[in-house]
């Protein structure tokens, strides 16, 4: 696979193929489609406090949806661009994570070391998870302050 | 992140409560589960 990302200054020039793009600027309506992926999509800090995390939703009020939201609108607008700047990277980068967590709520996994098992030219979602994560860890990689 | 990697969990910031949520948000922003623990 050649490098999907290369960081030229403030900006990430974007070397994808159109099939590729396509499949990026679904992925929002893959994650809205999915609910909380099996909890997975459900972030809670206090998980055994429910008067601590009614305090801690309080608090955060709708920020964490509003920016999720924002993440995929960008990831919407942005699919297509040849060049992007960092913090729509950044965007792509959460999309693309949660985007891996409904598909592997899909596929039931539940522990590290399925990659060893997994026969991605057998099935789609495991082969576009697999895929996501290469985008993803690349996409990290040019976000990184040393990049 | 190694220890994350290898154990499944790790302690990535300390402090007060207000403290601790704001980090726990950052990383709940990045769709990273992250939940507090009173020290």
């Amino acid at each position: 696979l050649k490098e999907p990302f290369v960081r030229k200054g403030d900006r990430v020039e974007v070397r994808l193929e159109d099939d590729a793009r396509t499949m990026l600027a679904s992925l929002p309506d893959l994650i809205a489609a999915s609910g909380d992926a099996g909890g997975r999509l459900d972030y809670r800090a206090h998980p055994t406090d429910p008067d601590a995390e009614r305090h801690y939703r309080e608090l955060l009020g709708d920020s964490l949806e509003e920016g999720r939201e924002r993440d995929r609108a960008t990831v919407t607008m942005s699919a297509a661009a040849r060049s992007i700047e960092l913090e729509e990277a950044e965007s792509w980068m959460r999309v693309i994570g949660e985007a891996r967590l409904v598909l592997a709520a899909r596929l039931g996994i539940v522990s590290d070391g399925w990659e060893e098992t997994a026969d991605p030219e057998g099935n789609p979602e495991m082969a576009l998870l697999t895929y996501l994560g290469f985008l993803q860890d690349r996409l990290v990689q040019v976000l990184m302050p040393s990049a | 992140m190694l220890q994350v990697h290898h154990e499944g969990r790790a302690v990535v910031s300390r402090g007060p409560l207000e403290k601790a949520e704001l980090d726990c948000y950052r990383l709940h922003h990045h769709g990273l589960w992250a939940t507090l623990e009173r020290g």
